[in-house]
């Protein structure tokens, strides 16, 4: 985009707007210039009577002048000109943006309700519980303590771990120590590492060391080499700061236990680490414009777009997206399923089973790979899983 | 869409990457700022107005004044013609001060326009993260102005530091006629049509009509049938050239009162009206500012869930990243087309990666597949083993065999 040209045609309005401002300032300046002369001429008249004039002709001077002026015709020239540097301006936004983005909308049934319920998720999903509080209170939905209490408990650990406090989050890992393990997380051994590096600092190596033997003990068959390291710091209790064990110590390790403990606590909970409102709408951002382009090419073939199930074209979103594994049969190009999965040639190439059937002559004789010169036959292929 | 079977692509290569990841993503960010066209119009339509209000108030008392010193009495004596002309002066102060009121809030739009236009220098610029969290606020104070969440909206535009990025105070200009439609008020809504009359004429609005039938049909409620033709003369016989059906349709209420069981006059005098009216309204402001129809948030939510949505996404395992996996949002994506793919895009299960020609598949003797990476990982440090994830069968890494998916 031309964000230059946008910004000149921009400040010509703004010259133009001052322009007319300031005119009208001094016509008004001029006016009352003129009529302050004539109460003046008319006082001193009064004063030390000339008798030369009266005040009607002072009047009619004044009139004749105000007449000369012609302040209004220029107020109007400035207001045309103010009004052609906004059209322009107007016009190029128009050609630099696209002026209507809800071409590709579907009047659809979409429910306020259920929107509200997930922008006020967001609100405490982001810590923001007064926003949240305000929302639901504004929106009316009925009850959005549910929605906030987890929340409150999270950011209560995490407040607490900014003030190096590990209380909060140690309990929270050991209540639910078996879905960690589960996810193969290893938050809360990290949790005591950062215990114990801060008794072993803090306190004393015998404090670190009684620690070390009630904590780290059921972690030891899975774990053994870090824990080895861990207890190698207690040879250097108190100069940990110039050890090989040194990085211990460093800050970014509070900072990306903060990070696994909302990515875990999000995913016990059942939900992304990152705002789902958040993905969604980034996902908007980048599958408009394909919609958009879409729907102008469809509606020059006179196609239907409210109404079609799925699109015609692939919209082009980034790889961060994609959650879910896809195959394309390359032969057939259409997109696996249950009744045609797809399957691995002994070449490693992969296609799906009806192009296998279709090759092979619904298994009747040996085939060619379509993309080399290796021959197969249909036993030989494996169904693949993603 | 084509099931034409083409001649195969040639090189067997893996699951083909984009030509250029990061091209790719420069180039969808450059089309998402050509969709930020609302961001950068409502302030101007905004100074537009004001500049226009500005500029009638000036003429019309400019023009007011000196029509008044030209008739200025002649022979009253000097002492009338200076209190006259005092009071003139007097008078053009007064414009004055409203003159650079006015200025004032010219200059205040100016600023908004201006911060506009660098918050979207601001989105080639670099900082992807601080734009899209700005643009999701942006969006949020859009919907919830537009849904009369005003107190919310205002505390988070404060909050985030964006009050010149929102258009709260255009929102706040037009509550003042929603609140007075929704306690049965006309005046406020036809002083509203009278100030954008010929912009409102160009679009062919009919606001301002269905307001006058709705008070010609409050007139008849109320019995006042002499009263209400002579409304319907002045104010809707205007209309009739372009609108006789729905003008005599409305007339006829003068027969039937708003007692009549007869279903086309019987909606004319249901409360509901007076909803609809409403929303009218709110269409015509929302065209009038160079706004979309619908919340920016609902526009970007049905494009994000339809690129979003798969068969995959309805399954039981479908992953939480997935904005899919919850409930209201597999609610929304109902009535929304599902997404296509061309070319085969696999996601490896356990890193939960993009399996491309830098991280190929390689398939287990069950026929399970996951990345090189994940699966060189497992072997370093299990000796050589692989154990499946989801079938717990164990292998030899040496077992593995390359998937070459075009
Ligand atoms: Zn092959």
């Amino acid at each position: 985009m031309e964000l230059d040209s946008l910004r000149e045609a921009f400040d010509r309005v703004v010259e133009k707007r001052a322009l007319s401002s300031t005119k009208v300032q001094e016509a008004i300046d001029q006016i009352v210039t003129e009529i302050e002369q004539a109460i003046s001429r008319m006082q001193m008249m009064n004063t030390d009577y000339m008798g030369s004039c009266d005040h009607s002709s002072i009047m009619a001077e004044l009139k004749a002048k105000l007449n000369e002026m012609v302040p209004l015709n220029q107020l109007e020239g400035c207001q045309k000109e103010l009004n052609a540097a906004l059209s322009k301006y107007l016009k190029l936004l128009e050609k630099s943006f696209n002026p209507d983005i809800s071409k590709a909308y579907r009047n659809v049934d979409f429910e306020a309700c259920t929107i509200n319920n997930i922008i006020a998720n967001h609100f405490y999903r982001q810590g923001l519980f007064d926003l949240g509080d305000s929302f639901v209170h504004e929106c009316g939905e009925s009850d959005g303590t549910y929605l906030k209490l987890p929340f409150q408990e999270m950011y209560g650990i995490l407040e607490a771990m900014q003030a190096r406090n590990l209380e909060p989050a140690l309990s929270w890992a050991s209540k639910n120590h078996d879905q960690l393990m589960q996810n193969s997380s290893m938050l809360e051994l990290k949790l005591h590492q950062l215990q114990f590096v801060e008794i072993l600092t803090k306190e004393s190596r015998d404090e670190a060391f009684k620690y070390a033997r009630t904590h780290f003990a059921p972690f030891v068959s899975l774990y053994q080499a870090e824990i080895q390291r861990l207890m190698a710091c207690l040879l250097w209790a108190d100069r940990l700061d110039k050890s090989p064990y040194a990085e211990f110590m460093s800050s970014t390790h509070w900072d990306k236990l903060a990070e696994e403990l909302i990515h875990q606590f999000c995913s016990i909970l059942g939900q992304s680490s990152d705002s789902p409102l958040n993905v969604a709408i980034s996902a908007g951002f980048q599958g408009l414009p394909t919609l958009l382009k879409l729907t102008t090419v469809m509606a020059a073939k006179k196609q239907e777009w409210q109404a079609m199930k799925q699109l015609p074209v692939p919209i082009d979103i980034g790889p961060e997206f994609q959650y879910h594994s896809v195959f394309v049969c390359p032969v057939l190009r259409e997109q696996s399923s249950d009744e045609n999965p797809p399957m691995l040639m002994p070449c490693g190439h992969a296609v799906s089973k009806q192009s296998i059937m279709k090759l092979s002559k619904s298994s009747s004789r040996p085939f060619k790979c379509p993309y080399c010169p290796s021959e197969a036959v249909a036993s030989q292929c494996k169904q693949l899983r993603f | 869409m084509e099931m034409a079977i083409d001649t195969p692509s040639p090189s067997p290569s893996s699951a083909s990457p984009a030509p250029s990841a990061a091209a790719g993503r420069q180039t969808r960010a450059a089309e998402s700022v050509r969709l930020e066209h609302q961001l950068v119009r409502v302030p101007l339509e905004a100074l537009r107005a004001t500049a226009r209000t500005n500029h009638r108030l000036a003429e019309k008392e400019i023009a007011a004044v000196l029509s008044s010193a030209s008739a200025a009495p002649g022979d009253n004596g000097a002492a009338a013609a200076v209190d006259h002309l005092t009071s003139l002066v007097s008078r053009l102060h007064g414009l004055k001060r409203k003159m650079e009121e006015g200025a004032r809030a010219e200059e205040l739009q100016v600023q908004r326009c201006r911060a506009r236009l660098d918050r979207l220098a601001a989105a080639s610029a670099g900082d992807d993260g601080e734009w899209e969290d700005m643009r999701l606020k942006r969006i949020l104070v859009d919907y919830m102005l537009r849904m009369s969440y005003y107190d919310t909206a205002a505390k988070l535009a404060e909050t985030s530091g964006i009050q010149d990025l929102v258009d709260i105070d255009v929102f706040l200009d037009a509550k003042r006629v929603i609140d007075s439609l929704q306690n049965k008020e006309i005046a406020p809504a036809l002083a509203w049509c009278a100030e954008n009359k010929s912009r409102l004429k160009k679009s062919k609005s009919k606001l301002e009509f269905l307001l006058r039938l709705q008070e010609f049909v409050e007139l008849v409620r109320a019995k006042n049938s002499l009263q209400a033709i002579a409304y319907g003369r002045k104010y809707l016989a205007p209309w009739a050239s372009t609108h006789m059906k729905e003008l005599q349709r409305v007339f006829a209420t003068l027969v039937f009162r708003s007692t009549t069981n007869c279903v086309p006059y019987k909606v004319l005098f249901e409360l509901n009206q007076w909803d609809s009216l409403v929303d009218q309204f709110k269409q015509e402001f929302y065209k009038l500012y160079g706004m979309t129809l619908e919340p920016l948030l609902n526009i970007y939510l049905q494009a994000g869930l339809t690129a979003l949505k798969t068969p995959f996404c309805f399954e039981g395992n479908c992953p939480k990243e997935d904005p899919l996996s919850l409930d209201g949002f597999r609610k929304l994506a109902e009535p929304l087309p599902f997404s296509k793919q061309h070319h085969s895009k696999l996601v490896c299960h356990i890193t939960k990666e993009l399996m491309d020609t830098e991280n190929p598949p390689l398939v287990l003797p069950n026929g399970y597949v996951y990345s090189t990476k994940a699966l060189d990982e497992m072997a370093k440090k299990n000796e050589g083993k692989i154990t499946c994830p989801r079938t717990g069968e164990v292998y030899n890494y040496t077992e593995l065999v390359k998937a070459y998916i075009s």
